[in-house]
């Protein structure tokens, strides 16, 4: 593939993506945050995200398997989770935190298993579509092309 | 633990103690920043440094307190993340606040009104909820001026 259609294959990726809500404009507030000093900025934000997403996604599934739920502790990991999902513009993993916390909240453990679910999924959707995207990026450099912004 | 500033060093580059900022202002406003996920860390570090500020990070909050501790006058601000392990942003406030004249920005997830409320009255000049952009953090300095000018008349 030519130049000129991986780049605009990225565009159309990258817009389908905040359209269908996987990615929201803090994702942008941290791709400006990029320049010619830190070229992989957020190739190595969103990598940090990925490590402790999976931590803390291990940690609530121990959690729930326990004979005596801590949902304090649950509910803070769940917050955790929020605040760096936000914090790199994972939309739907952040909305579905919320939901989780409530949960935790309540103190209903069905609630959060369901939840749970649904935050993996979530998570591994967008870690599946973030890693294509940069993989298309990586295509263009090495293909001699600039990103498009 | 985990704290660096941009050289590496804890050193700050104004060894007379106060920033005076001058000409600069407000680049090089010295700030500590507390946030126990590393990924938001990471985020706020890059967000301060972009505003030409001179930044510190740590992981916890016993830590920061002993920077701060072991190098008074050496900020000029503090944000700090609410809800972590072991001693949280409230304590540590109220730690900074008996201990130093420091202005302290509290940053969480969390945005019901009565921890907004509770932040506030324990003395936290700003309570800003996550994703913190980076717009916000360009106007932190007036915090600092603020004080100073509350602490001359």
């Amino acid at each position: 593939m030519d130049l000129v259609h991986l780049q605009r294959q990225l565009v159309d990726y990258r817009t389908s993506l905040y359209h269908e809500g996987f990615l929201d404009e803090q994702f942008t507030q941290l791709q400006s945050l990029q320049d010619e000093n830190n070229p992989d900025f957020v190739v190595e934000v969103v990598s940090l995200f990925f490590e402790d997403s999976e931590r803390l996604l291990n940690e609530l599934s121990k959690a729930l398997e326990q004979q005596i739920i801590d949902f304090k502790r649950m509910d803070a990991q769940v917050h955790q989770l929020k605040g760096s999902s936000s914090s790199i513009g994972a939309h739907r993993v952040q909305k579905l935190c919320i939901v989780f916390r409530n949960y935790c909240e309540a103190q209903n453990v069905e609630g959060c298993l369901k939840c749970l679910q649904q935050v993996k999924h979530e998570y591994g959707i967008i870690k599946t579509k973030l890693e294509s995207m940069f993989q298309l990026e990586q295509q263009i450099l090495n293909a001699g092309g600039s990103i498009p912004v | 633990m985990n704290s660096s500033n941009g050289n590496g060093s804890m050193s700050t580059a104004s060894s007379s103690g106060a920033w005076d900022g001058r000409d600069q202002f407000p680049a090089g406003l010295r700030v500590l920043v507390v946030d126990d996920d590393p990924t938001c860390l990471m985020i706020f570090e890059k967000m301060l440094k972009t505003c030409l500020y001179q930044v510190t990070k740590c992981n916890k909050a016993e830590t920061a307190l002993s920077v701060l501790r072991e190098h008074k006058n050496g900020f000029d601000i503090v944000i700090s993340d609410v809800h972590m392990p072991d001693m949280d942003g409230f304590e540590l406030l109220k730690h900074i606040d008996s201990e130093m004249d420091l202005p302290v920005i509290l940053i969480s997830a969390d945005a019901t009104k009565q921890i907004v409320m509770k932040g506030v009255t324990y003395g936290a000049c700003d309570y800003l909820i996550k994703p913190v952009r980076i717009e916000t953090l360009k106007n932190i300095w007036q915090h600092v001026v603020r004080k100073k000018a509350r602490n001359t008349v």
